[in-house]
């Protein structure tokens, strides 16, 4: 028989019995679309927890931490005769840009520094990595850009920075009063103290004598110089794009080119340390700089775990969000079996309705089955004819339930107005093709009996 | 076994068909010899229970005998498998059915397709061989209507133009008047008879009535799972 002539005859035969071939269908068509729903909330939720990693730092990006006890000295106890054996230092840069599969490694220093604009003031780090670094992960400006090579010293402002600059007489900020305030990074002129401590002391020396007490023992004989520390002009490069209240892991950054920011500090401090830099035995300051942290990033997610257990060995600490990824991925696997499962449940009852339709539909036409085998209906052809059936009732079945399941996962996202609910195509080609294996499986039993019926059952007469 | 010879289209030689009921067993053919020639037009007649039908269903292949031998068209089927025996059915048998059986949802040209559609000729060519042989048996005019909108006598046509369709060598008639009243059974022999002709095809038919056997070229007599007379009748 040919396959055209197969294919008509099925779908006569199904169309005669409209309803309960509809009902059939119907079956399919839920245990289809749970499945497929099902499914399609596991993914959106893997990808929900995806897209939170890639907003911690994505997943090619490792985090190396100094090793031993850090950058404190005075907790230091590995590294034998050399005490900044495990530190971070541009040789550390070198030998891991050296290791494959590294896109990108940069040093990240944080220096203390207060940033004055007007009247508002903001007291906290700034972070000071490589061009490249800035490159790639800032990329979004409101205005400005990214300083270029060899510029003098320029910060970039996240989108949310102004939130932490208070009113340098008030001390009263946004978080304060609720009130933004009012400068403008890139018109009004910015001015930058390094030596927080000098400046603190300007201002206030009884608060900052106290506080400071025990650093003065190390740093005695630069604190006699007394009076205001000089203060920088610092322009704005850029500030990051976002309005005030879109929050993303930049939003509160401000940072620069390490590059132009190492020599006004060496400059500020000269002979004396560099706060937050270690020092030797005496309390004298090393020629060096310690970076705090390194940014590396991997050219892709397989050599993570590669990468970090080598930069592991070198003796430093790291970090990456590779064992979260890992997790993630784990109990998105579990997620998604046992939401497909529950789907399933109710795909396996279809699959038995299918069965007893098939059943059925071959007690009635008894008859007709035994007439086709005198006319010469080759045995493989009836039960191809009945498996076709089948076949069909999937096909159609896993189709509208597709259509369904789009409906119910765009009704859930609208909803809960996130992409809770995602179907990707493999997802809706897999439920089609599912559904049709169930169904042709769940008619095979029906069609052998159908093979296998008398051609007898054609003479009988009534 | 006995041996098998002669020009015969069929040959049948020492057939049985033994039934177990529970304990007992009965002899539905209690050994059967019979030739039938290629053209002829063959009536196999007897009572209710005497066998034929059991006879008939043996010769088309649609079960298999306790013992003895078949051999139509040169061929040894009595132990052929189901797949052999559909296999030889389409290759040689035409089948007409006392119910008709034509298929409900069809009409009359695709129902005479139908064998066709199983040997997986195209639609256009099997068509065009429908309705000629319609034309033969004279329902040309009736060719889209489905069983329900006609008489029992142009389904049995319509039944007819099915079996005469695949051109077999052997056309089987299980009681083709049975549902027919007799001005029907008149027209329905005639057209067998023409269609056997004058030894173009060769048909075997069933019946219990013993005036049909009239129409056929030879008559054979069963009784008890016997053969008790075959007779060749000269047609002038």
């Amino acid at each position: 028989m040919r396959s055209s002539d197969l294919i008509s005859m099925s779908l006569g035969s199904l169309f005669k019995r409209k309803i309960r071939t509809c009902l059939t269908i119907l079956g399919v068509v839920i245990g289809i679309a749970s499945i497929v729903i099902m499914v399609s909330l596991g993914i959106g939720l893997d990808r929900q927890a995806m897209e939170m990693i890639a907003e911690y730092g994505g997943l090619t990006q490792i985090t190396v931490t100094p090793g031993g006890g850090g950058m404190d000295m005075g907790s230091r106890n590995v590294g034998g005769s050399d005490p900044t054996a495990y530190l971070l230092t541009s040789k550390s840069v070198k030998d891991i840009a050296s290791m494959p599969h590294i896109s990108l490694v940069s040093p990240i220093l944080y220096v203390d520094a207060v940033i004055r604009g007007g009247r508002y003031e903001r007291s906290g780090q700034v972070k000071a990595m490589s061009l490249e670094a800035l490159k790639e992960k800032y990329s979004d400006f409101a205005e400005g850009g990214l300083p270029k090579e060899g510029d003098t010293l320029a910060f970039i402002f996240g989108n949310m920075v102004k939130k932490d600059f208070v009113d340098y007489k008030t001390k009263a900020g946004f978080w304060d009063t609720g009130k933004m305030p009012n400068i403008d990074f890139m018109k009004s002129p910015l001015f930058t103290i390094f030596d927080v401590e000098a400046y603190e002391e300007a201002k206030n020396p009884d608060s900052s004598q106290s506080n400071s007490g025990g650093k003065e023992e190390n740093a005695e004989g630069q604190l006699q110089k007394k009076g205001p520390p000089k203060k920088y002009l610092v322009p704005a490069a850029g500030v990051l794009k976002g309005g005030e209240e879109d929050y993303f892991q930049y939003s509160y950054d401000v940072c620069c080119d390490i590059e132009a920011i190492t020599p006004i500090i060496t400059k500020v401090f000269r002979g004396r340390p560099i706060p937050g830099q270690p020092t030797n035995k005496n309390g004298k300051p090393y020629r060096e700089i310690f970076y705090n942290e390194l940014l590396v990033i991997v050219d892709n997610v397989d050599s993570m775990e590669e990468t970090e257990t080598a930069i592991r060995q070198m003796g430093y600490n790291s970090y990456s969000n590779t064992e979260w990824v890992e997790e993630e991925r784990q109990s998105a696997r579990q997620r998604q079996a046992l939401l497909g499962g529950v789907g399933a449940v109710s795909l396996l009852v279809a699959a038995i309705g299918i069965s007893n339709t098939m059943l059925m539909s071959i007690y009635e036409r008894t008859r007709e089955i035994g007439v086709m085998k005198v006319l010469g209906c080759r045995l493989m052809d009836i039960q191809l004819l009945f498996l076709c059936e089948a076949g069909l009732i999937g096909l159609i079945g896993g189709l509208i339930g597709n259509l369904l399941s789009f409906a119910i996962s765009f009704i859930i996202n609208t909803i809960t107005k996130a992409t809770t609910s995602v179907i990707p195509g493999w997802l809706a080609l897999a439920g089609i093709i599912f559904s049709i294996f169930v169904s042709i499986f769940a008619g095979y039993i029906p069609s052998r009996r159908a093979m296998k019926l008398s051609p007898l059952s054609a003479i009988r007469n009534e | 076994m006995p041996e098998i010879k002669g020009p015969s289209l069929i040959k049948v030689r020492d057939l049985f068909k033994i039934y177990k009921l529970g304990e007992e067993r009965v002899a539905a053919l209690n050994g059967v010899d019979l030739d039938i020639e290629a053209g002829e037009f063959a009536a196999i007649v007897g009572a209710s229970g005497s066998g034929k039908s059991t006879l008939l269903n043996m010769l088309a292949g649609l079960e298999p005998p306790t013992r003895g031998s078949i051999e139509i068209a040169g061929e040894r089927i009595e132990k052929y498998s189901e797949s052999k025996l559909v296999e030889f059915r389409r290759r040689h048998v035409g089948f007409i059915f006392q119910s008709y059986n034509l298929m409900p949802s069809l009409n009359a040209v695709e129902n005479v397709a139908l064998p066709l559609v199983f040997r997986g000729m195209d639609k256009v060519k099997r068509e065009k061989l429908a309705i000629q042989t319609l034309e033969k048996v004279g329902l040309k005019k009736y060719m889209r209507h489905r069983p329900t909108e006609m008489s029992g006598g142009q389904q049995q046509r319509v039944g007819i133009a099915r079996a005469l369709v695949l051109k077999p060598d052997i056309i089987f008639a299980d009681e083709p008047t049975g549902n027919l009243d007799s001005v029907t059974t008149l027209e329905v022999m005639k057209l067998l008879r023409e269609i056997s002709g004058n030894g173009k095809n060769t048909l075997c038919m069933v019946t219990h009535d013993d005036n049909l056997s009239s129409y056929a070229d030879r008559v054979i007599r069963i009784k008890d799972g016997k053969v008790i007379e075959n007779i060749k009748i000269q047609r002038g």
